[in-house]
């Protein structure tokens, strides 16, 4: 019996060391790949994406959104950028592996992702700590850009949306009584509530009901049938999109016909796609204004339906000013150096995006101006 | 408001029920658990919102066309997972358990690929129309959700008290070696089982998508394990015991969000069936101590 | 020359070392006829305690994992005691209840767990080993490692020791008569307790060992990731544990070593296929089932494999 532990321990050791053995090599010759090269500036950005599972949809958007701006970039021949895209498949762990791959690949200059705020709280103080720039472009919880010097991110935190449009939304409508609906199982909308919660509080508002629902869930009647009794005002409502949508639908079908004012993950054209009608009266507060008359928007959508036959989302729209942003910085930084370059994407400030004005704070939190829309007959149109 | 939530919860009841109506048939014939069976629901659900959403085809059809493909996936089911494993030496229990576990994720991960991550909307007129009762609004889908639950189950019933079908399906339930036989075609039998309980679960997805306009691949995941939960708690194998159960549950969730922590919703499930599990292992209906297969 | 030392590689094998722990804690309730679906619930276990009591009570790491590990065993034991009631299909479904109760309540205590959004700053072991070692003075440098491969090479031998130290002990019980009442109580209960085994005894035993395996799992992946929220514990995750147990054979011990490394390794290798990964897995199980429900690895292959004769008690 001795010998087949033994035995069984051999191959467990022998496994272990395949699996090193398998993993050298790879490393090795790959030197001076970035660099100058004739006068443009070539750089390997890492992407860890939220690309297969339930979520994918967001991580579909962020790459899309990445792929065209990179296109647009490596053709205008300032600098040329390489992606390399991992999947994470939203799980912390993944995202973790992922990132360690990447960033155990010393071409590449900065990272990009993860999709998830759980999956960047995992990942974040590891880049922080290899000195690695890393940014996300759809990671809205608190704490993201503390978690270090190195740490970015170009989408608009919950504490800035959301005051603004519930500040917005009570100015017109007057509400003095709230309810509240959230996802207490995701960390975004979590996160959202919470802000929602404590900007309603300053604001004096009477929150009437606090309820919450649960991702996969397809009823919420029972929320809603609650939430209609007391009678509210004005419903705040921290979900995301996919969740969002039906529950405005069957609120609507009850006949709550009070206005909603949603968080940043709330804020997307599919809401329309799939409830309709019942979309109109959402608020939200958000960086990306697709319906927007401005020229660099109009192009945009354009090329992005062109390109993937959908209009792009908020998703996309951040993703491809963070590829800017970053294009931007190696610019300045003048060699893909991670310590310049960090340095350079640190000091960004008034970039001219898609988005709008865009500036970094000390902590490498986002400054800049949100627009307040609403979903009107149909359409999101500007927040008067 | 006692009104309202009282209709919501019978409204999701039902849904339950027809779903645990699935799950308890093929566990009464075969003695096994479908771990795939809320994702066959899912895609029945999935196949309402192509026929109506994409295609433009009266509800009538999109019915039809949903009982059709899930009676497809539920005759593959059973010839490609389930029959391969029975009779076999050396195959423990816990195998039809794991393969349909297989089945599940495949199938969930498979109409992610076909139609996307998202929420689709289940469109049609149908789903629109309400009365009022005083201060209530109450949607026609609503009563046709509880009748259908019912008929299903009355009809269950008869046919596998009064019918010869029934009767051979019992037989086969009782004893699968005896049943054989007694010249009873069980291949044929067990096919038939998988099958009707799969059309049923397509049935409880277009109802689904009618009354809570939403349609993912996730659902089918949140909606099995509760049917899971509900035939425990009924009785496994027993008819009237997942009505009661899928009701029982519906009512609960509801009342406990009105009246208490909607946080807790999901855990209320397994938590009854930790209970019922530990006090009565037999189920609410279950008649004799129940054994694991 | 020391650059094979890649932190991706050793995270990845510190990833595959905690599924092995994962996998063999389902392999021992299963080695007594029991199906717990219930390992990511006690995996949730151990890591939240050794996670709040190292935050909140700066408890060294070790004490932490010993608590996590110990809590999840004793719930084991709690759970175990009733559950003997049930068998089979019902207890599997039973634990599966029981692991998304455990991950509701995580989601909805708020106030100790920080909901959904989860706790971060969990104290990670690596950074402690190295401040560790620098207090005596030691310097990765002194032996030409960066800090950073010092620190994932020492997590890799520290869990590499810690699962070998696991491997043999469920080895060593499986040959003792402690391992012996298990796999009779599996082959037929009634027989071994008219042979006077004590059933109960054995099977809350070889249960609650389980769950301690478990949440000394959960414990290590807490202080390996930094991070922890409910989501790492959902029923995705017990499916994706009974899976490596299936996969690589639910006979041997081998078997869920196999089945960990395996299936941790192929998503990592594959990562281009990453897409129709779970496609995959789905049809896997199902073939599987059909063609060798034992799993990939059984006595007779490792047998044949390596010439040896199976010894009395075998190794089940």
């Amino acid at each position: 019996m001795d010998k087949l532990l033994r035995k069984s321990f051999a191959l467990c050791a022998v496994l272990m060391l395949l699996l090193l053995a398998a993993c050298s090599g790879e490393n090795a010759g790959s030197e001076g790949a970035t660099g100058e090269q004739s006068g443009t500036l070539n750089a390997k950005i890492g992407v860890v994406s939220y690309l297969t599972g339930a979520g994918a949809a967001y991580g579909e958007a962020i790459t899309q959104g990445l792929k065209l701006a990179q296109s647009e970039i490596n053709e205008q021949g300032e600098v040329n950028i390489e992606l390399v895209i991992e999947d994470s498949a939203g799980e912390a762990e993944q995202a973790l592996s992922a990132s360690q791959k990447l960033m155990s690949d010393d071409n590449i200059l900065a990272i990009i992702g993860p999709t998830l705020s759980t999956e960047f709280f995992a990942v974040a103080p590891e880049a922080d700590l290899n000195g690695i720039t890393i940014m996300g472009t759809s990671t809205t919880a608190e704490g993201i850009p503390e978690i270090g010097d190195y740490v970015f991110r170009n989408a608009i935190p919950e504490a800035l949306a959301i005051p603004t449009a519930m500040e917005k939304a009570v100015e017109r409508t007057g509400a003095k009584k709230v309810a509240m609906i959230y996802g207490n199982d995701d960390v975004l909308t979590q996160s959202g509530f919470e802000t929602m919660k404590k900007t309603a509080e300053d604001m004096g508002l009477e929150i009437l009901t606090i309820e919450t629902f649960q991702k996969g869930q397809s009823d919420y009647n029972a929320q809603l049938t609650k939430i209609k009794n007391t009678n509210p005002d004005l419903i705040l409502a921290s979900a995301l999109y996919n969740e969002g949508a039906v529950i405005m639908d069957q609120a609507r079908k009850m006949g709550i016909e009070v206005p909603f004012v949603g968080g940043n993950g709330f804020n997307s054209p599919q809401v329309i796609e799939i409830a309709g009608d019942a979309a109109n009266g959402l608020i939200v507060a958000t960086p990306w204004f697709g319906e927007s008359e401005e020229t660099k928007v109009v192009d945009f959508n354009k090329k992005y339906e062109a390109e993937y036959g959908e209009l792009p989302d908020q998703f996309a729209a951040q993703a491809y000013d963070a590829l800017y942003i970053y294009a931007d910085a190696l610019k300045r930084a003048g060699e893909a150096d991670r310590e310049l370059f960090h340095e350079a994407l640190a000091a960004t400030e008034d970039f001219e995006g898609l988005l709008g004005n865009f500036s970094f704070d000390e902590i490498g939190d986002v400054v800049m101006d949100v627009k307040v829309v609403e979903i009107k007959d149909g359409k999101f149109v500007e927040f008067e | 408001m006692l009104l309202e939530q009282l209709i919501n919860g019978i409204t999701l009841g039902s849904i339950y029920a027809i779903v645990a109506l699935g799950f308890t048939l093929v566990f009464g014939v075969l003695g096994i658990i479908n771990m795939a069976h809320g994702e066959i629901f899912m895609v029945g659900a999935f196949v309402g919102v192509m026929t109506t959403g994409v295609l433009g085809w009266p509800l009538w059809l999109a019915f039809a066309a949903s009982i059709v493909v899930t009676s497809i996936l539920g005759y593959l089911l059973e010839r490609m997972t389930l029959r391969p494993l029975r009779g076999k030496k050396g195959v423990s229990h816990l195998a039809p358990l794991i393969s349909t576990i297989g089945v599940s994720i495949l199938l969930e991960n498979l109409s992610h690929h076909i139609f996307g991550a998202g929420n689709k909307p289940f469109r049609t007129e149908f789903a629109e129309i309400s009365i009022e009762i005083g201060q209530v609004t109450v949607y026609i889908v609503q009563i046709v959700i509880f009748a259908i639950s019912i008929i299903l189950m009355i009809g269950l019933s008869i046919w596998l008290s009064k019918t010869k079908a029934g009767k051979a399906l019992r037989a086969t339930a009782e004893n699968l070696e005896t049943a054989s036989i007694l010249g009873v075609d069980t291949k044929k039998i067990i096919t038939l089982t998988v099958i009707i309980a799969s059309a049923m679960g397509g049935i409880a997805g277009i109802l689904v998508g009618m009354a809570f306009n939403s349609v993912s691949p996730q659902m089918g995941l949140a909606i099995g394990l509760k049917g899971l939960a509900i035939i425990i708690l009924g009785g496994m194998g027993n008819v009237k015991g997942a009505m009661v159960g899928g009701l029982l549950l519906g009512l609960s969730e509801t009342f406990l969000v009105a009246y208490g922590d909607s946080g807790y919703r999901d855990a209320i499930a397994f938590i009854m069936i930790i209970l019922i599990l530990l006090l009565r292992p037999q189920g609410i209906f279950g008649s004799k101590m129940a054994e694991g297969r | 020359m020391l650059d094979f030392i890649n932190p991706y590689y050793l995270q990845i094998g510190s990833f595959i070392l905690i599924n092995i722990l994962l996998a063999v804690s389902v392999y021992v309730p299963l080695s007594s006829g029991q199906l717990s679906l219930g390992s990511a619930g006690f995996m949730g276990i151990g890591a939240y305690t050794s996670a709040l009591l190292t935050i909140n009570f700066d408890l060294p790491i070790f004490l932490g994992v010993l608590a996590g590990a110990c809590l999840a065993g004793i719930l084991g034991i709690i759970v175990g005691l009733p559950s003997l009631r049930l068998t089979g299909v019902y207890l599997a479904i039973a634990t599966l209840g029981l692991g998304e109760v455990i991950r509701v309540i995580f989601v909805n205590w708020e106030s100790l767990t920080r909901g959904s959004i989860g706790l971060t700053g969990v104290p990670q072991i690596g950074r402690e080993l190295l401040n560790l070692v620098r207090g005596f003075g030691f310097e990765p440098s002194m032996i030409g490692l960066k800090n950073n491969q010092f620190v994932f090479l020492l997590v890799f031998i520290l869990l590499f020791l810690i699962v070998l130290a696991t491997i043999w002990f469920v080895v060593r019980q499986q040959n003792s008569r402690v391992g012996r009442s298990f796999s009779s109580i599996q082959m037929d209960e009634k027989a071994a307790e008219s042979m006077g085994i004590n059933i109960m005894y054995f099977k809350v035993l070889s249960f609650a060992q389980g769950a301690f395996l478990a949440g000394l799992a959960g414990a290590l992946f807490a202080h390996v990731m930094g991070y922890i929220s409910p989501s790492d514990f959902s029923y995705h995750r017990a499916v994706e544990i009974l899976i490596f147990t299936v996969f690589g054979g639910s006979e041997v011990i081998i078997g869920s070593v196999f089945g960990a490394i395996f299936l941790t390794l192929m998503p990592e290798l594959l990562r281009f296929v990453s897409e129709y990964r779970y496609i995959i897995y789905g049809i896997m199980l199902v073939i599987l089932m059909a063609v060798r429900p034992q799993g990939i690895l059984d006595i007779h292959l490792l047998g044949r494999f390596k010439g040896i004769k199976r010894s009395k008690g075998g190794m089940r």
